[in-house]
């Protein structure tokens, strides 16, 4: 079985092996080698290890270039770094031509920001990108999945946002569980009294509350959504209609990302009660990952409690 | 053909494109005339004399690349493209109008010949550092052009781009500044705190070079030079005159954005020959 240390190092295995198989492969670096994890890439294919310096506006401009010279650039580095700061050159000068460039930020979330703070806690990522044209947007939501989307990715042909993390990721999912761009998966069904969505690092606190819930006769379907662009509403749909209500759970902040994809879903073609577990529209601070998840709530008890607070409303109590 | 006779050929296309460029202005009701012919003799000599390019490929992976980064200055490049046959003139007509392949700002995906979309300022040097260096990697001997003005190499990403580019050797990298002395708001001068310009660039390890961006024979013969450089991109500082070619427009800022009436079209004709 494959052993990451985390998504960074899932990352540097999947473009490394994409770069044997195909020389438009190339790494663009924002002085974020070794945050990447990607030395041993630069080490192997140094004319394919393009390095600009801390300059992320002009990562993704030279990445723009390249692609537009028949290149595959995936620039890696922080998740806020791309999405904020080079913000207008992901807009303008990638998605909008559809280019083929690959932006994968880490540090997504407050969880893989933690100690750091806020600076560089990125929880407005996914708000950012979705609300782009024509950007594939992946979240990954451990290791096995990060290696999977990037070679997923690879076969797009077009923009593609993956959001990876700090090295903290629990995995969740066994090694050869594929990733399926613009397919929702149901992870475990313990029954339809609440549709319980979630995504990215915190899928194991949404698995952990699943099963809390099971324990005290709440039944929940519990669905990863690893893909927000292009989603998958008939999914989401079929799971609104058969749970009659609906917890979303995130790392990011509650505004633009997955409780609104889902709610967005049910407003369109099935209204059920909802609530959004997640960043409460607040800054967060530095502390241990686990803790300021807990802390900025995202802990279990948050979700078991919105679960149960979903279930009292479907039922009219 | 004697260099006489090129730059005579080259002085009545440029003629042309202005003209182009005041009637696709007239007909659209808005555009940026002042801009357009500031850079319009250099789109010229690029287009019709310097640039290794195949019209009717438009995409041939080892054709040289132009980039109007100041992309608010595309009614000369799209006169351009349509005279070299990239498309028909009649296209001329449809700037900035709905459902037309002229966008008001560059766009690589809706005209052909446009190397990569442009406009927001600031952003083109980037990208063509991007090209260059896919040119050294696939082992590609095209040049990569690239246009700016004055006024955007105030934006931040530009000197990121000019490090980027030494630190990369691109001598495969010919850039320049459209150096008019305005920008939308007024002059160099009085908005930033710009100039001068050409110590920046020479601190950013650039071959840098200042000629007549008017003068045909200087800009041929700066590219030349640029040509020879062995481990430095190059910056070609253009000293020109926004709106030049009209007496009426000439230095004058109004003209960055600004619709002629019908007897500025008239005196247009008059003076820049028309077909």
């Amino acid at each position: 079985m494959v052993e990451y240390k985390g998504t960074r190092e899932a990352f540097t295995q999947a473009i490394t092996e994409l770069a044997a198989e195909n020389e438009q492969v190339v790494f663009v670096s924002a002085d974020s080698l070794k945050a990447m994890r990607a030395t041993s890439f630069a080490e192997k294919y140094p004319d394919r290890y393009i390095e600009v310096g801390i300059a992320e506006q002009n990562s993704v401009g030279v990445s723009a270039g390249l692609a537009s010279a028949g290149l595959m650039p995936f620039i890696g580095t922080y998740a806020g770094f791309i999405t904020m700061r080079a913000c207008e050159q992901v807009r303008t000068f990638v998605a909008y031509p559809h280019l083929n460039v690959k932006l994968v930020g880490i540090n997504g979330g407050i969880f893989s920001g933690e100690r750091e703070g806020v600076t560089h806690q990125f929880f407005e990522d996914l708000a950012i990108m979705r609300a782009m044209p024509d950007v594939t947007i992946l979240v990954p939501a451990d290791a096995h999945q990060m290696y999977h989307a990037v070679k997923a990715a690879a076969l797009i042909d077009g923009p593609v946002y993956i959001r990876a993390g700090s090295g903290r990721e629990h995995l969740v999912y066994e090694a050869d569980t594929p990733f399926e761009v613009g397919k929702i998966r149901v992870l475990k069904k313990y029954g339809n009294d609440v549709a319980l969505f979630a995504n990215g690092f915190i899928l194991n606190r949404a698995v952990e509350a699943a099963r809390i819930l099971n324990e005290s006769n709440i039944r929940v379907t519990l669905v990863d959504v690893p893909t927000l662009k292009p989603l998958d509403e008939s999914g989401i749909q079929a799971i609104l209609a058969d749970c009659k209500a609906a917890v979303t759970v995130e790392d990011h902040n509650v505004i633009g990302g997955l409780g609104d994809v889902i709610s967005m879903v049910s407003t369109k073609s099935y209204p059920v009660f909802m609530e959004r577990v997640g960043l409460q529209d607040v800054f967060p601070s530095s502390g241990g990952p686990e803790e300021v998840l807990d802390r900025y709530g995202i802990s279990i008890q948050d979700i078991v409690n919105a679960v149960k607070n979903v279930c009292k409303m479907k039922r009219g109590i | 053909m004697n260099v006489e006779n090129d730059i005579k050929k080259l002085q009545t296309i440029s003629d042309h494109i202005r003209l182009d460029i005041m009637k696709m202005v007239y007909e659209a009701k808005d555009g940026h005339p002042g801009p357009a012919f500031s850079i319009a003799d250099l789109i010229t000599t690029l287009y019709f004399k310097e640039m290794k390019i195949d019209p009717q490929n438009p995409r041939w992976e080892d054709r040289d690349r132009f980039i109007l980064s100041k992309g608010h200055a595309c009614p000369a490049l799209y006169s351009a493209l349509a005279r070299k046959g990239y498309f028909s003139m009649d296209e001329l007509h449809g700037l900035r109008k709905l459902g037309s392949m002229l966008q008001g700002h560059p766009d690589m995906n809706k005209t052909p010949g446009i190397d990569i979309t442009s406009g927001s300022l600031g952003n083109g040097l980037s990208m063509a550092v991007g090209m260059a260096i896919a040119a050294k990697y696939r082992k590609k001997s095209y040049y990569t052009y690239v246009a700016m003005g004055d006024g955007e190499i105030q934006e931040g990403l530009v000197w990121e781009a000019a490090m980027c580019a030494s630190k990369y050797k691109l001598n495969n990298l010919i850039a320049f500044v459209d150096h008019n002395g305005w920008q939308s708001g007024g002059s160099i001068h009085d908005v930033s705190g710009l100039l001068p310009v050409l110590p920046k660039w020479q601190a950013f390890n650039w071959d840098c070079q200042v000629i007549d961006g008017h003068d045909f024979e200087q800009i041929i013969q700066a590219i030349a030079q640029a040509k020879k450089s062995t481990d430095k991109p190059s910056m070609i500082i253009l000293k020109t005159i926004k709106g030049k070619g009209l007496s009426f427009m000439e230095n004058d800022n109004s003209w960055h954005k600004r619709v002629p009436t019908a007897e500025q079209m008239e005196q247009a004709i008059t003076v820049l020959g028309g077909e």
